[in-house]
């Protein structure tokens, strides 16, 4: 009966998927003003950040350690596409930006854009993961700046190499970089990444592996103590995350015309920064892979529509000042979020489909729970 | 040998700074275990009180330096304001994870605000000189600020010292860091405990905001972060917790990145300072002056 | 316990309101203009866009840029605004802030073309600029750039114009004004991590060796807000560096970079580019003013080599109405606005293409506040540049800046 009940979660939740991904096609093929301006960038945008807050959440959800440094994995992901993908043109495999060669070499890109960030993030965490909670996250920061800082000064890599002169508008001519209209063409890759990277994601999480780390979450030495290997756990999780980060960074790439390294450091103002994909993670829940995907997805919505909604305008005058700082609004909100739910919104369910019915019913017993809860904690109170 | 006793002073010079920013840093997490990361942006806030006070200071005919009075008396509110507004109802629901994100999202929120501040605003802001007299020891010119940093930080560090020993409040906040409950059961007050303590962290700010602008005058609203980080890697270094240890971070990571600069690859200072952060803390977890705690099961 | 919470929370957002609405109100009035229609469709009113970092740390550029736009709009419309054919226009400008990000900034631009707005000013940074330039391009959306320097921003684009100089031209011109003084061995303080400053750096670095000038020594700061400079001078004094070329902002020139310098022993003539302008503003009361003699730069105008009165009047309309003396980013700011007026009035259209084909007639000469010039065939100005420089006599409340000569290439 239960196994049932899994198994038709999962059908419908993918059934779901495959008609979110035909409609995402289908919006591709579509064509039209707004759709080239607004959703198609939107789309890529938000497929990046969701695949980016996941993979932060196997690693702050189910591994329970922060990392202050994924956006330097994000980094060597974009630079390794964009430098794969200028080299092949270089190379003459390929002169537009269409057909099987590109195609392949866009998977190429990918793909190394992937396995060189897991590499790097093996090596990070192989020493890194001995320490733990505030040192791990000061450490991972620091290799974050690290990787931030070398890429700088790489002579091929740097800012005289892609970021900035002629190699920044070759990687749009002629690399990753997609135009509006490429990006309208290719939304099914963006559409495709995510759908195959959160399934990965979630197979792993759900796997013997995930049950293994959410133990060493839970307590280190009792899931030592019942033979789990903690370091190898850690380290693996580590690289699975830093691989899922890197491929985020080959769609950054294929979405931007230029790469600058100022996007991917620590205090870079914008919604792309190590920061916001750990609200993204906090806010969503730390530990529910469709929350961060839900955190992502209204985060982005937000974060666009403050800049380029009309509803701020519709806000009385000195709430519209509030939101002319973006980042003085989410950090607040993250605040807001943690002092009420500090385990973030969804805490660690996951969502699926079939359970909306069942929402009334369970915010009500919220809700009747709290009731009773404050009335005890009274009784207690008047007792003391 | 001139060029060593350069790359010395300049390192001296950086790492004075450090030092005493991250003496303020030290004294917060060895109480109730929080990376204040918002500790830099209060540098910030002294700067910006420092930058409006010292002129009128100026004016009254006293010393411009006595400006840090009312920096560090404003420098402490906000302190206590943040400890009493974030972090107290975040660390009643949420664990060390969510406290330290609290702590980022209360720099991000100090940033910004000070920058829609009108009389503060995006532009940087260039606060009068103190001491800005400079001796020549051997060919080398060192700055009064520098002496005066490196005095400064050393006296705080021995009051500290002190206070945490003998003092009743210090007594207290070595009790709570040790162990809340069983202090609380000892008739400490915890949560009062804890504001003083921000209180004292974020007058130290201040008080570190001095010493900064008198040697690089320049503040602007987000001077807190990079400087906030490297003083947290010092403090870190030297063994979080400990006051001679923040000292001693400080002033290594100002030499480290001078040395950097001076022999190896100036634009790469950044990589050598986490490098060494990383070195030491792969050899000794708890830094070079930390002690080794064993954790509890 | 939980009410005190909320208390504590009501608390908290009372006081962000409160600061920030007596912050905002700069920025309100601005939000105003996008109610006026996009384009020449709707009768009176042409909107142009505005792309620059507002917040976040480089704030300090966007905000500029837009006091320039800002000013430029309100004199046209109290002028009487822009006159095509018969009809005259008020302008209007919808402001998007990028954060300094680029995906920011192409999210803006994307908005504002789906507004149907045809003309954009911005970004204020090379970077953020060059992720905008080939959607101005496809979109047929003309682009200025108050001040993105990358050479390479206007070169394969034909929509996209520029008010500032490009990196290799101010670099030439600091390289002939070192070689014309006779100075045989420079050294150059720059920082890697910007664009502005390696793309100088680059462009000095190249002039040099053509110019048989020996590069003695050459180093790297991590950021354009390093704080400390001591070693890489004492490097350039070891060095024996005649002139040191330094291509930074006024930010760090002013407190950090020149005081510095001087005390670590070198005792050379500084040479910066354009971003050094302003750096009175930025010298500490109570410093030693007498170092910051031999500070010079490469500047676009100087009010007094200048032949028109139009940045004369700049200066004193902008001191009127912000209260401080304009920087670099306030004028290219300014002129972009007049540029577009120019360009609409003289195709008699606010529409993208005639506009575009107005800016690429290269014979046409702009008369703005930094300076007159018409554009190359690329998009950039064709201007003289002025060598200029700080100078302090004992006994003198200020440091004064002084416009040495005009520079041009030979």
């Amino acid at each position: 009966m239960k196994q049932n009940r899994i198994k038709t979660r999962y059908l419908v939740n993918f059934a779901a998927l495959i008609v979110l991904f035909a409609v995402v096609v289908g919006m591709g093929m579509l064509g039209g003003n707004t759709m080239k301006l607004k959703i198609a960038p939107s789309v890529w945008q938000c497929s990046y950040l969701i695949i980016m807050a996941a993979s932060l959440n196997l690693v702050l959800g189910f591994l329970g350690q922060l990392s202050l440094g994924h956006c330097g994995f994000m980094a060597v992901g974009a630079y390794a596409a964009a430098l794969i993908s200028l080299a092949f043109q270089r190379a003459g495999f390929y002169t537009e930006k269409a057909g099987a060669a590109f195609f392949l070499v866009l998977l190429i890109s990918i793909a190394a854009a992937g396995v060189s960030a897991a590499l790097l993030g093996l090596l990070v965490g192989i020493p890194a993961l001995r320490l733990k909670g505030d040192y791990l996250a000061i450490i991972t920061l620091g290799f974050g700046m690290i990787i931030v800082n070398v890429i700088n000064n790489l002579p091929f890599c740097g800012q005289q190499g892609l970021s900035q002169g002629s190699a920044s508008s070759a990687l749009y001519a002629s690399g990753l970089g997609f135009s509006n209209d490429e990006k309208m063409q290719y939304l099914w890759v963006a559409g495709l990444a995510v759908i195959l990277c959160m399934t990965c994601m979630f197979m792993f999480v759900r796997s013997k592996y995930g049950r293994a780390i959410r133990a060493i979450r839970d307590n280190e030495i009792a899931a030592s103590a019942s033979g789990i290997n903690v370091s190898y756990y850690k380290v693996l999780t580590f690289t699975i995350s830093a691989f899922f980060a890197g491929i985020t960074g080959a769609l950054y790439a294929c979405c931007n015309a230029a790469l600058a390294t100022s996007s991917f450091s620590f205090t870079n103002g914008s919604i792309l920064n190590s920061v916001f994909i750990v609200v993204m993670v906090v806010v969503g829940g730390m530990g529910s892979l469709t929350g961060s995907v839900i955190a992502a997805v209204v985060l982005f919505l937000l974060n666009y529509t403050i800049k380029n909604g009309a509803w701020v305008s519709a806000l009385p005058a000195f709430l519209q000042n509030v939101f002319t700082y973006p980042m003085l609004v989410y950090s607040i909100a993250l605040i807001i979020v943690i002092m009420f739910r500090p385990r973030g919104i969804m805490g660690s369910r996951e969502f699926a489909l079939c359970d909306i019915p069942q929402w009334p019913g369970r915010i009500k017993a919220y809700f009747t729970s709290r009731a009773a809860g404050k009335a005890a904690r009274k009784e207690g109170k008047s007792h003391g | 040998m001139i060029t060593f006793i350069q790359f010395l002073i300049t390192g001296l010079r950086l790492g004075s700074v450090y030092a005493l920013i991250a003496l303020g840093y030290t004294m917060v997490y060895g109480i109730i275990k929080l990376i204040n990361f918002a500790h830099g942006d209060f540098i910030m806030v002294g700067g910006y009180t420092l930058f409006f006070t010292i002129p009128i200071m100026m004016n009254l005919g006293v010393p411009g330096w006595l400006a840090v009075v009312p920096a560090v008396v404003i420098c402490a509110c906000v302190g206590m304001l943040v400890e009493l507004l974030a972090y107290r109802p975040v660390r009643k629901t949420g664990n060390n994870l969510t406290c330290l994100i609290t702590a980022i999202a209360m720099s991000f929120v100090l940033e910004n605000l000070a920058q829609a501040i009108p009389a503060i605003g995006p532009d940087p802001k260039v606060p009068y000189t103190l001491f800005a007299k400079t001796y020549s020891i051997g060919g080398v010119a060192v700055s009064q600020a520098t002496i005066i940093t490196v005095a400064v930080s050393a006296i705080i560090m021995v009051a500290l010292y002190l206070f945490t020993q003998k003092a009743r409040v210090g007594c207290a906040m070595r009790c709570v860091s040790e162990d809340k409950e069983a202090a609380t059961l000892m008739g400490i007050n915890v949560n009062h405990t804890i504001i003083v303590t921000f209180g004292i962290g974020a007058g130290l700010a201040a008080v570190a905001a001095l010493m900064y602008i008198a040697q690089y005058p320049k503040v602007y609203t987000t001077m807190g972060a990079t400087l906030g980080i490297y003083a947290f890697v010092a403090a870190v270094l030297g063994g979080i917790g400990s006051l001679p240890g923040a000292m001693l971070g400080g002033l290594l990571i100002g030499i480290v990145q001078s040395g950097a600069n001076t022999y190896i690859s100036s634009s790469m200072s950044d990589t050598f300072v986490y490098l060494i952060l990383i070195v030491v803390l792969m050899i000794r977890p708890a830094g070079i002056l930390g002690k080794n705690v064993g954790e509890k099961v | 316990m939980k009410r005190r919470k909320l208390l504590s929370l009501l608390l908290a957002l009372c006081m962000t309101f409160g600061l920030t609405a007596c912050g905002g109100s700069k920025t309100t009035e601005e939000s105003s203009g996008d109610s006026g229609s996009a384009g020449e469709s709707g009768g009176d009113t042409i909107t142009i866009g505005m792309i620059g970092p507002l917040t976040g740390s480089l704030a300090v550029y966007g905000t500029h840029v837009q006091a320039g736009v800002e000013l430029a709009i309100e004199e046209i419309n109290a002028a009487g605004g822009v006159r095509l054919g018969d009809a005259s226009y008020q302008l209007a400008v919808e402001i998007k802030d990028d954060q300094g990000d680029s995906t920011e900034c192409v999210n803006a631009m994307n908005a504002l073309i789906s507004d149907g707005i045809q003309l954009v000013v911005g970004s204020a940074t090379s970077g953020c600029t060059s992720a905008i330039t080939s959607i101005a391009n496809s979109e047929g959306v003309v682009l200025i750039t108050p001040s993105g320097t990358a050479d390479s921003l206007t070169t394969t684009m034909d929509y996209v114009f520029r008010t500032c100089f490009r990196d290799s031209f101010q670099g030439e011109l600091a390289a002939q004004y070192a070689a014309d003084e006779g100075y045989t061995k420079v050294g150059i303080v720059y920082c890697s991590a910007d664009t502005y400053s390696s793309g100088l750096r680059d462009a000095f670095a190249d002039a040099c060796a053509a110019k048989g000038l020996e590069i003695v020594a050459e180093e790297s700061v991590a950021s354009m807000t390093e704080v400390d400079y001591t070693n890489q001078f004492n490097k350039m004094v070891s060095a024996g560096a005649q002139l040191v070329f330094t291509p930074f902002y006024y930010d760090v020139m002013g407190p950090y970079l020149v005081p510095q310098a001087r005390s670590a022993g070198f005792t050379g003539v500084l040479l910066g580019a354009d971003g050094v302008d302003n750096t009175e503003t930025t010298i500490p009361d109570g410093a030693d003013l007498s170092v910051y003699n031999d500070v010079m730069f490469v500047n676009h105008y100087a009010t007094e080599l200048a032949t028109s009165d139009v940045s004369a009047n700049f200066v004193s309309a902008y001191e009127a109405k912000y209260g401080e003396t304009p920087n670099n980013f306030d004028a290219l700011g300014y002129d972009a606005v007049y540029v577009y007026k120019a360009a609409m009035e003289a195709c008699g259209s606010s529409d993208a293409a005639s506009v575009q084909a107005a800016l690429a007639d290269t014979s046409v000469v702009y008369e703005v506040s930094t300076g007159t010039f018409s554009f190359d065939d690329t998009g950039t100005p064709i201007k003289t540049g002025v060598l200029m420089g700080y100078s302090y006599t004992e006994g003198d409340a200020a440091v004064s800046k002084v416009a040495v000569k005009t520079l041009s290439l030979s």
